[in-house]
């Protein structure tokens, strides 16, 4: 009988690794939505300068398991006229593709669940299934509003997966694969790629801020405008599964990608003697950025959909496709030394922030003055 | 015991998915639905092409036809008016004509997947590389005249939705 990984049998192995996989998978996410939300309150009440949840446990840290509890025990509420088995399905079609990427996560040096060298093409077109679910549960809940919702959220996911995946090829580019193994690899030591490739970070950065619907660019659930936007008519559960699981997944999913494209993934001080190490590193390392886009969220306003749109395809979009133009020639002119490659990402990241606010002051200045030459006869006629 | 059985079981659920989800696409009467299946037909055909051994090819699947596509087809879906009373689409009448021209193509491929006698080709996996290389050398003036054909479509759809309307130019005149 041949005998496979801790002695046990390959054909009881292959089914009980799949197993445990998922169920690590499910952990980690069922945790890692209770912590953020918990993190989401304490920061943004620190921020505003209140106390946040302080009464469930010390420093209210039950308050988020009492709140779940609180959901599971939830009576399953379906209003009458919406769409019946699409309605169900829709938060496992949102919560599929999320719990799916978390296969090539590399966590640490030998605990990833695959090596795909596809890893970076499959994380992207994960993402992209998640705009199915939205739409349907926008469409099935029968409501104006999660209509609306629904199909803003459409629009917006789609239109910045564009700049998301260009700034992922200028990585692609550099680096030489797609294996996520692989890119963490090549980043040893202090010189990771953030160092070399400082503007896609930023491109990509905002564009997953809006691919997980964060607040500058959380117009498909924006309370002013939309009640709750798609999750409207959802509830208990359902709702918990949507936007605390789903929503929370995603955001540590992409952080991930971020961690481990330009910050180096596992690798840190004492990796390479303890590799458990690297769990640690990795895990530090996304919850900082998961902090950064928490306080991004109780900082900025929200944006309007016009804004939104133009801001992806008349600013990001050229400028990612400028960026991967640079660095291809770069990479193909100096094949044997990336520091050109950094003066010019560096080069190109001072031009976009500082452009920025002069062409938005230009642009003020023009809608300004196109209203006031409107409204000048009007003012005239009334007076 | 090994592990060779689950290849050809895989296959076969794959395949009855992309039938059934193809034959319910094309059967049933709510298009909500029809779309939603759509995205399930395309999603066993990404699997069909993992079991090929060409996992770039499943992930681009996925990526356009699940993520994209079937989301804009949901989206005209959304904004099309439609009645729950049963319709005669106009296509239904010509059904015996339909069915000689599915003979037409589909019994020439029977007979010649039929005929195939040699072993199945044994992917050996990753094909991103061998792919990329093709695309943009032996294929690179096919590649570029599908991007310039998909460039025109798109500039034309462009020219045709952003018309100058004529009441619309006087109210913002007005405004």
């Amino acid at each position: 009988m041949p005998v496979g990984p801790f002695g046990i049998d390959p054909v009881i192995w292959a089914p009980l690794r799949l197993v445990v996989a998922v169920g690590l998978a499910l952990f980690l996410v069922l945790n890692g939505a209770l912590l953020q939300i918990y993190l989401e309150r304490k920061i943004q009440a620190i921020i505003q300068d209140r106390l946040g949840p302080y009464h469930v446990g010390p420093f209210g840290l039950l308050q988020t398991f009492a709140d779940a509890l609180k959901l599971i025990s939830k009576e399953d509420v379906r209003a009458q006229a919406t769409d019946g088995w699409f309605f169900v399905a829709a938060p496992a079609l949102v919560f599929c593709p999320m719990l799916a990427s978390w296969v090539v996560l590399p966590f640490a040096q030998d605990i990833v669940g695959a090596n795909l060298n596809i890893g970076l093409l499959y994380l992207t077109t994960l993402g992209s299934m998640t705009v199915l679910g939205i739409v349907i549960a926008g469409w099935a809940s029968n409501n104006k509003y999660a209509l609306v919702g629904g199909l803003r959220s459409a629009g917006q996911l789609i239109s910045y997966e564009i700049p998301q995946i260009l700034a992922l090829v200028s990585v692609a580019l550099v680096v030489g694969s797609l294996s996520m193994i692989d890119i963490t690899r090549s980043q040893a030591g202090p010189f990771v790629n953030v160092l070399i490739l400082p503007f896609s970070f930023v491109i990509y950065f905002i564009a997953a801020l809006a691919e997980t619907n964060r607040t500058p660019f959380d117009l498909p659930e924006a309370e002013s405008e939309l009640v709750a936007g798609w999750l409207t008519e959802y509830s208990g559960m359902r709702w918990g599964t949507m936007l605390a699981l789903s929503e929370y997944g995603n955001v540590t999913v992409v952080c991930a990608i971020v961690t481990t494209l330009w910050f180096g993934g596992w690798q840190g001080p004492g990796v390479d003697a303890i590799p458990l190490l690297g769990v640690l590193w990795f895990t530090l390392k996304v919850y900082a950025f998961i902090l950064v886009m928490m306080w991004i969220r109780a900082t900025l306003p929200r944006l309007r959909i016009d804004q939104l749109m133009s801001f992806c395809w008349k600013g990001l979009i050229p400028m990612a496709l400028v960026n991967i133009v640079v660095v291809a020639v770069l990479a193909l002119a100096f094949p044997t030394t990336k520091i050109p490659i950094a003066i010019a990402s560096w080069v190109l990241l001072v031009i976009f922030v500082t452009g920025i606010p002069v062409v938005q002051r230009r642009r003020l200045r023009t809608l300004r003055a196109r209203a006031r030459a409107a409204a000048a006869p009007a003012v005239r006629a009334a007076s | 015991m090994t592990f060779d059985f689950v290849e050809p079981v895989v296959f076969a659920l794959l395949s009855i998915g992309v039938i059934a989800g193809g034959v319910a696409v094309v059967m049933l009467n709510r298009i909500t639905a029809a779309a939603l299946l759509m995205a399930f037909t395309f999603l066993c055909m990404a699997g069909m092409f993992v079991l090929l051994g060409a996992e770039t090819i499943a992930a681009f699947q996925v990526l356009i036809y699940v993520g994209a596509i079937t989301v804009l087809i949901l989206y005209g879906v959304m904004f099309t008016k439609f009645s729950d009373g049963p319709r005669a689409l106009f296509f239904q009448r010509q059904t015996p004509l339909a069915a000689v021209f599915v003979a037409a193509v589909a019994i020439p491929v029977a007979i010649i997947a039929l005929s195939f006698t040699s072993a199945p080709p044994r992917p050996g996996g990753g094909d991103l590389i061998a792919l990329a290389t093709s695309v943009f050398t032996d294929f690179a003036f096919p590649f570029e005249i599908a991007s310039v054909l998909l460039l025109a479509a798109m500039v034309g759809a462009i020219v045709l939705t952003k018309r100058d309307d004529p009441d619309e130019a006087a109210l913002r005149r007005r405004r």
